[in-house]
């Protein structure tokens, strides 16, 4: 890692010793909410997801409904959307749009006395965002 | 599923319909597999977009679908003014499990795996196609670029 015969070089600055920094990951931004807005996550069971998801469409209220998921749970996201729409016996329609979200991340030096300073790097990962509506003509919207 | 005392012994994609009809044929088309490295697809693809090909497909399913949006995502950054559809679909796989404690009896599993396809288009598309996403502008120079790109397209079919 370290080279003994250019202790200056530009190596120090730039590069990270992953020895001296803990790479600590925000939460993503948080996006807007309706009530007809459901976000996927990897921790909750997939089933109590899926239902939650039939619950919103069958309760009447909500025509349509949208459901995100970022990164590893772009595919759960997925399967839920077309599990909705095999269950639903041809009524739902699913209209896909694809994003990048920027997340952030910090890195801490471990050791205060260190020359490290705390850093923030940013990266980008894909997201997905299903519609998930009944087949008639829904008022369109941007 | 007792899977003990079976082996796979292959596993084979089922044909499955064009998720978008009326397709020109000289789409490219890039399959994304869960071992594809991103570098290699875009090398390609941009140098085929770059080269004046219109259309491009991106198709991954089960773990490379992660992988297929990041694609086109980036593809989207780097050319500008791209028309996008995507759908999402279903795969069916075809797998073939035998024995191995001897014996011929061997079984098939059809597996359903979620699959994404995403048409990136220089040309406008469909916009009440369900999963169409309009360019999104992000310089008037290259948007322009294209639009004269496009008349002069148009001019020639």
């Amino acid at each position: 890692m370290t080279d003994p015969r250019n202790p200056d070089s530009a190596s120090q600055a730039i590069e990270m010793d992953p020895v001296e920094y803990t790479l600590r990951k925000r939460l993503p931004r948080k996006l807007p909410k309706r009530r007809n807005d459901v976000y996927v996550n990897m921790k909750t069971d997939f089933r109590a997801q899926l239902a939650r998801c039939q619950k919103l469409l069958e309760g009447g209220a909500h025509r349509e409904i949208c459901v995100h998921g970022l990164g590893l749970a772009i595919n759960r996201a997925i399967n839920i959307a077309l599990q909705l729409q095999a269950s639903s016996q041809g009524a739902l329609q699913l209209a896909a749009n694809t994003s990048t979200v920027e997340l952030v991340d910090d890195l801490e030096p471990e050791d205060p006395d260190e020359a490290g300073e705390p850093m923030t790097r940013t990266r980008n990962n894909s997201a997905i965002h299903i519609k998930v509506f009944t087949e008639f003509p829904t008022p369109a919207k941007g | 599923m007792g899977q003990e005392g079976f082996k796979k012994v292959s596993r084979t994609e089922e044909d499955s319909p064009c998720p978008f009809p009326g397709l020109a044929s000289g789409v490219l088309e890039m399959r994304v597999k869960e071992g594809s490295k991103i570098r290699n697809l875009m090398g390609f693809a941009m140098a085929r977009v770059g080269g004046g090909l219109r259309q491009v497909v991106f198709t991954g399913s089960g773990r490379a679908v992660t992988k297929t949006i990041t694609c086109a995502e980036i593809m989207k950054r780097k050319v500008g003014c791209l028309h996008q559809l995507t759908k999402l679909q279903y795969k069916v796989m075809k797998e073939v499990w035998g024995s191995t404690e001897g014996g011929g009896s061997g079984m098939t599993v059809h597996r359903t795996v979620p699959s994404i396809s995403i048409l990136l288009s220089k040309d406008p598309l469909d916009p009440k196609e369900p999963g169409y996403q309009p360019p999104q502008i992000l310089s008037i120079s290259a948007c322009s670029e294209l639009l004269t790109a496009n008349s002069r397209h148009q001019r020639s079919v």
